[in-house]
């Protein structure tokens, strides 16, 4: 059966999930499209994993619903256009690379031919060695090579390069990247915010169970006022933590780090309680400084 | 199937094929679980038994139903227990594998290793002397086989339930357990009375007892006696192994 193309690649529609009592997500709605990488930010709990285990037909909704290729997400034929990276590394250890990769392609019909996976995915110098004989780095490239083997639509990607070093991060994002441009919807859960940053068209940043920003990543950053104060007092860091504005108060070597949406305000309350301070900076926020003074003033307002 | 879904057939050879080849390059579980069965037999049989020939049939029924335990038990629990925790289960259950293929080439790993360390058994047994009618073999032969049930059922709801660690302490627990007080390595009636009466809870006594019979070697036997607590002691195994997966997969 063939796919309308005006469908989307996976779509969210008033979805509501709660563990136990506990509301993950609410009236959550949200959609991937073709050749766009998307990246869900949060901080843990926020429903990152629930987006992607709903997605994944892993976890199903309370209420709302979910389409994968305009089909139910545990249906095999909308599993069979859907590759998956997921966070844990396990891989057997007895089989080599390529036995691997052979029979996980195999499950699929449009399942792309074994050297080119290999090839792709920087795996030829592996392709004959055991799982068991790979470093970490090495088992996350055989897991990237078992998503795209059976040749998907959408890519589902969980902390992709978690433990790389930066040139083994900058391959994979290539990869990625790559895969996108030739027009696979990619969904990548990530913690890296230089990750979000470097390789997603599109951020949704996801707190207290809704979406609290989606663009790319410029837009996320220009929305953000927020500054950094880095100061060098002999007060405790506590003291710092009720002034108004402020985000998040961080003690970085001797410093402390002051995350604020107004540093005129914040830093005009710091010399009130602290008039002998002599060495201070502002600089403007990070992309993590951003997401999280967003995600911030966003709980105040629920709490509001 | 689709233009999607290859056909199902090729994925469940193609899974069956790859739990042999994972198993098989596996020493740590290639020598407890196939070879040592046989080898016991050897040193129980040849080298220590009186050279009697119903000393060694005897010997031959019950190992036949020992020599399934090990597969069955560690094939299925700690290999569902380490891809459990591992993550691999869940790459496979996302993927759009037919759901039933896991099992069947778990299934299929298990009847061709117990195949092999049968055939092992076997052979030394027409070594040790062991001279049974064509009936005779093929019944006991397939009590040894349907044997590989229940304790398959036993190994899945372990693997599901415990971690990797937990899951290989407990099987070698149930696996000696079973060997010895199911009365497999010798009579029950060695014991005491009180570990004769337990006996009866456990499917190797009772699969043990089926298999002598089959071998001609229980005149006295009365089989109903001990097919009807296998039976139900299946449906309790099968339940084990129900409700873990059930636990797992919610």
């Amino acid at each position: 059966m063939q796919t309308d193309p005006s469908l989307n690649v996976a779509k969210l529609e008033c979805v509501s999930k709660s563990y136990g009592g506990l509301r993950v997500l609410e009236d959550f709605s949200f959609e991937l499209e073709p050749g766009c990488v998307t990246a869900l930010l949060g901080p843990n709990g926020a429903g990152k994993s629930t987006v992607a285990g709903l997605l994944t037909g892993r976890l199903s909704a309370d209420v709302g619903q979910i389409s994968l290729f305009g089909l139910d997400p545990r249906d095999r034929r909308a599993r069979a256009r859907m590759g998956i990276m997921l966070q844990s590394a396990g891989l057997p250890e007895t089989l080599t690379v390529m036995e691997l990769i052979d029979l996980h392609a195999s499950h699929y019909a449009r399942r792309m031919a074994t050297e080119r996976v290999i090839e792709q995915a920087g795996l030829v110098d592996l392709a004959d060695r055991r799982c068991s004989k790979l470093s970490g780095g090495e088992q996350r490239r055989v897991q990237f090579a078992l998503a795209i083997s059976g040749a998907p639509d959408l890519l589902v990607l969980d902390e992709p390069t978690t433990g790389f070093d930066s040139e083994a991060r900058r391959a994979m994002w290539q990869l990625v990247r790559a895969k996108a441009e030739a027009g696979t919807a990619v969904l990548l859960a990530t913690h890296h915010m230089d990750e979000a940053d470097a390789l997603a068209d599109r951020i949704v940043v996801i707190a207290n169970g809704g979406i609290v920003e989606d663009g790319p990543p410029s837009q996320i950053k220009s929305q953000v006022a927020g500054s950094v104060l880095r100061l060098r007092t002999r007060l405790p860091a506590a003291r710092f933590r009720n002034l108004p504005d402020i985000v998040k108060v961080e003690e970085r070597g001797a410093d402390l780090a002051i995350l604020t949406s107004s540093p005129r305000l914040t830093l005009e309350s710091i010399f009130q309680i602290d008039p002998d301070l002599q060495h201070f900076e502002v600089v403007g926020a990070s992309l993590e400084d951003a997401i999280e003074n967003l995600i911030m003033s966003q709980s105040k307002k629920e709490a509001a | 199937m689709s233009d999607l879904l290859p056909a199902a057939p090729r994925i469940y050879w193609l899974e069956s094929k790859a739990e042999i080849i994972k198993s098989a390059r596996m020493p740590q579980f290639i020598i407890p679980t196939i070879a040592l069965p046989p080898a016991f037999y050897a040193l129980f049989a040849l080298a220590l038994g009186q050279g009697s020939e119903a000393a060694a049939t005897q010997t031959l029924a019950t190992f036949g139903v020992f020599a399934v335990m090990g597969p069955a038990l560690f094939g299925f629990g700690v290999n569902i227990a380490a891809e459990r925790e591992t993550g691999q289960l869940e790459l496979k259950r996302l993927s759009p594998m037919p759901a039933g293929a896991q099992i069947t080439a778990k299934i299929a790993a298990t009847t061709v290793y117990c195949a092999v360390s049968l055939v092992m058994l076997y052979s030394l047994g027409i070594v040790a002397g062991v001279a049974l009618d064509a009936a005779q073999w093929t019944a006991m032969i397939l009590v040894h086989f349907l044997s590989i049930i229940p304790f398959s059922l036993i190994g899945i709801g372990i693997g599901y339930r415990f971690g990797q660690g937990a899951a290989v302490a407990l099987a070698n627990i149930v696996f000696l357990s079973l060997a010895v007080m199911g009365g497999l390595w010798f009579p029950i009636m060695a014991m005491p009375q009180v570990m004769q009466s337990a006996a009866w809870v456990l499917p190797s006594y009772h699969l043990g007892e089926i298999a002598l019979m089959a071998a001609g070697q229980r005149n006295d036997g009365f089989l109903l006696l001990h097919v009807g607590p296998l039976l139900l002691i299946t449906l309790a195994t099968a339940i084990f192994a129900w409700t873990g997966e059930r636990q797992q997969s919610r």
